[in-house]
């Protein structure tokens, strides 16, 4: 009997050719598009600098000398200009991210001990980070002329001084191998995790026909168990769970370079992605058997199936990564069984890590995938039997 | 006795679908419950599936128990819904295989099973034509075969022909009195249609607000309700044949009297439909 069962979901779900391309395409999209968009956030080699305008009353030498250190970087592209124009007009109409404000004399200003007033100023969209990485520049850029003036009036060799930032190397340690962390590392898993998730639009579609149309009916007025009908809707999308994995991974792999990414990199052991894929897998099924037996209509399952799922998707790091939410958001994130997936994807992917590293998060995956299987089960045997 | 069923109550809340039910359903006989909508008839055929539990009273199914022999009653019983319940995506032959394998049928059996109900229904030509393509009498009829598979001893028919054109009403028709006679099934039939009713079956309940206010055989129930009409130039006068002699020769001789010609006698039935009005009333349901 379970090979029929088996035969009809199949049949089904390679019928539903909108479902298989909600499946397989639109997160194929998300990975192209996040990992090409957040390619310059993990990368030292940024395509996009911020222009910025270094205005003073004149162009003095330690104002020419404060130029040439501030373009000498990755993520600002600094000009001069003496007049003092307009600031909105600066910032909204010649489109100048920054514009800093600096009295010509402020270096004999300050070797005098007098305050200075240096004032930056960008658009009102600009993130903190980036304001705080040119207030450090600027700041370490003057540093480094009264450094050296010091240095000239004590009769000090100043082609000894070295750029210390440029001698300062960071290098990513993974657990196992060794290789870079890039947004393709990042995006794969996660959208990867939410399309996986999404297999909710047409299991609850499929279910919600089978109770709309009686057919749910007919099969309980049959003498059939409801285990075999449950775990028959489990095997075929456990299946496409299992292909959109791989075909996430062969994006990763060889679209993205072409595309002018990076390449995905997979050094973590092949048989634990099967297994957390299997227990992801079986998690999102599960979950959207419990959806698929609230809701009594198709609309309604999309609703609150794919407004859980944002919520799901958000809180776990997916949209938005972990590490740049405040304490408290990823406190609550440590609620989503996304966030568990995500983190042990991340552990393979990125840190190269083990079993011992995952298996937390791969028993509160299979506790989740455990307890939504009893409740949709018990709602299905339950429902229609008033 | 197919189906007996003693003082038979349910509730939802505090809404009363049937109250002290009782009713007897003869072997091999084809049983019309009618009724307006709300009358319970879907909830009563839901409890005899066991679809939905009833609050008390007693149900046997051939001799057997309700409670006891629920997987006894389910394998001798099938149930059509008057939805389409079928994968509108699969084939008829998909859909037959699938629900042949959850009536357990062997595998080496199935193919045998599944093209006798096709025949059945005449649904050769479409055997391998998915679902959706159907008209809404193929559907119907791909609806009453995949509940022959089990060759059931009852077939409950949940308004089979709603929405259908009369052609394909009257084929699906001639199938069912086909399967009562060949196969000798029991066959409970809940329609809207008089007509249906008045051509299928055997036996007829009238069903209203949850209690059985009319049961008798379909002759007994017409001639009951037989009348003779009277015609004269502009009118037309209806006698029951129930009332007495005196009261036809009474009329008779009042029209005389009023110089009205009488044109012609008609003696016949009520249809159903008057009937069921009369006795339901006329008010409309919700």
């Amino acid at each position: 009997m379970f090979k029929y069962i088996l035969k009809k979901e199949f049949l089904l779900i390679f019928r539903n050719l909108h479902a298989l391309l909600v499946l397989f395409v639109m997160p194929s999209l998300f990975i192209i598009i996040m990992s090409l968009a957040l390619k310059n956030t993990y990368s030292n080699s940024i395509d996009v600098k911020f222009d910025v305008l270094l205005t003073s009353e004149k162009e003095s030498k330690d104002i020419k000398d404060l130029l040439d250190k501030l373009q000498d970087n990755n993520y600002f592209n600094v000009k001069f200009s003496k007049s003092t124009q307009n600031k909105k007009d600066i910032l909204y109409s010649q489109n100048y991210s920054f514009l800093i404000e600096i009295p010509s004399s402020y270096l004999k200003d300050i070797q005098k001990n007098k305050d200075i007033n240096v004032d930056v100023f960008s658009t009102s969209d600009m993130s903190i980070q980036n304001i705080n990485l040119l207030k450090s520049l600027i700041s370490s850029n003057i540093s480094k002329q009264l450094i050296k003036n010091l240095l000239i009036q004590l009769d000090v060799n100043t082609q000894e001084t070295k750029d210390f930032n440029k001698s300062i190397k960071h290098h990513y340690i993974s657990k196992e191998n060794s290789f870079n962390i890039t947004s393709v590392q990042q995006s794969v898993p996660a959208w990867l995790i939410f399309s996986m998730f999404f297999i909710l639009i047409p299991i609850s579609n499929t279910f919600i026909n089978e109770k709309n149309f009686g057919t749910l009916n007919r099969i309980k007025s049959i003498n059939v168990s409801m285990m075999p009908i449950l775990l028959g809707k489990i095997v075929p999308y456990y299946v496409i769970n299992l292909f959109q994995v791989l075909f996430m991974i062969l994006i990763g792999i060889y679209l993205m370079p072409i595309l002018g990414a990076d390449s995905l990199q997979i050094k973590g052991n092949i048989a634990l992605i099967f297994l957390l894929a299997s227990v992801v897998s079986l998690s999102a099924i599960s979950f959207a058997l419990v959806i698929a037996n609230i809701a009594n209509k198709s609309e309604d399952a999309t609703t609150i199936g794919g407004i859980s799922n944002i919520i799901l998707a958000a809180l776990g790091g997916i949209m938005v990564p972990k590490f740049i939410m405040p304490q408290s958001m990823q406190e609550i994130s440590e609620l989503s069984p996304m966030s568990w997936a995500l983190d042990s994807f991340l552990e393979i992917f990125v840190k190269g890590g083990t079993f011992v590293d995952i298996k937390e998060y791969i028993f509160k995956l299979t506790l989740f995938a455990i307890i939504c299987f009893i409740i949709s089960y018990i709602l299905l045997i339950k429902k229609g039997s008033k | 006795m197919a189906i007996k069923i003693k003082s038979l109550n349910k509730n939802y809340d505090k809404y009363t679908v049937l109250e002290n039910l009782n009713l007897h359903i003869k072997e091999g006989e084809i049983f019309g419950l009618l009724g307006p909508n709300g009358a319970g008839k879907t909830t009563l055929v839901s409890i005899l599936n066991y679809l939905e539990k009833k609050d008390s009273g007693s149900i046997e199914v051939f001799g057997k128990t309700y409670e006891k022999n629920k997987k006894y009653i389910q394998s001798i019983s099938s149930y059509v819904p008057q939805s389409y319940a079928f994968y509108p995506d699969l084939t008829a032959y998909e859909n037959l295989e699938f629900f042949a394998a959850l009536y357990k049928i062997k595998t080496n059996k199935m193919q045998e099973v599944i093209n006798s109900c096709i025949k059945m229904t005449a649904l050769e030509k479409y055997r391998n034509k998915q679902a959706k393509t159907f008209s809404g009498g193929l559907k119907r009829r791909l609806n009453i075969a995949i509940g022959l598979l089990n060759e059931p001893k009852i077939l409950y028919l949940d308004e089979p022909t709603v929405g259908i054109d009369p052609q394909s009403r009257k084929y699906i028709l001639d199938i069912i009195k086909e399967i009562n006679i060949n196969k000798k099934t029991t066959i409970i039939y809940t329609s809207h249609y008089m007509d249906e009713i008045e051509y299928l079956c055997d036996e007829i309940a009238i069903l209203d607000r949850g209690h059985i206010i009319k049961k008798d055989s379909k002759v007994n129930l017409l001639n009951e309700n037989s009348v003779v009409t009277i015609f004269t130039e502009d009118e037309e006068f209806k006698i029951n044949t129930q009332d007495s002699y005196d009261d036809f020769l009474e009329l008779c001789a009042e029209l005389k009297k009023e110089n009205k010609q009488i044109l012609n006698i008609e003696y016949g039935n009520k249809s159903l439909e008057e009937m069921f009005l009369k006795i339901t009333k006329q008010d409309l349901r919700d």
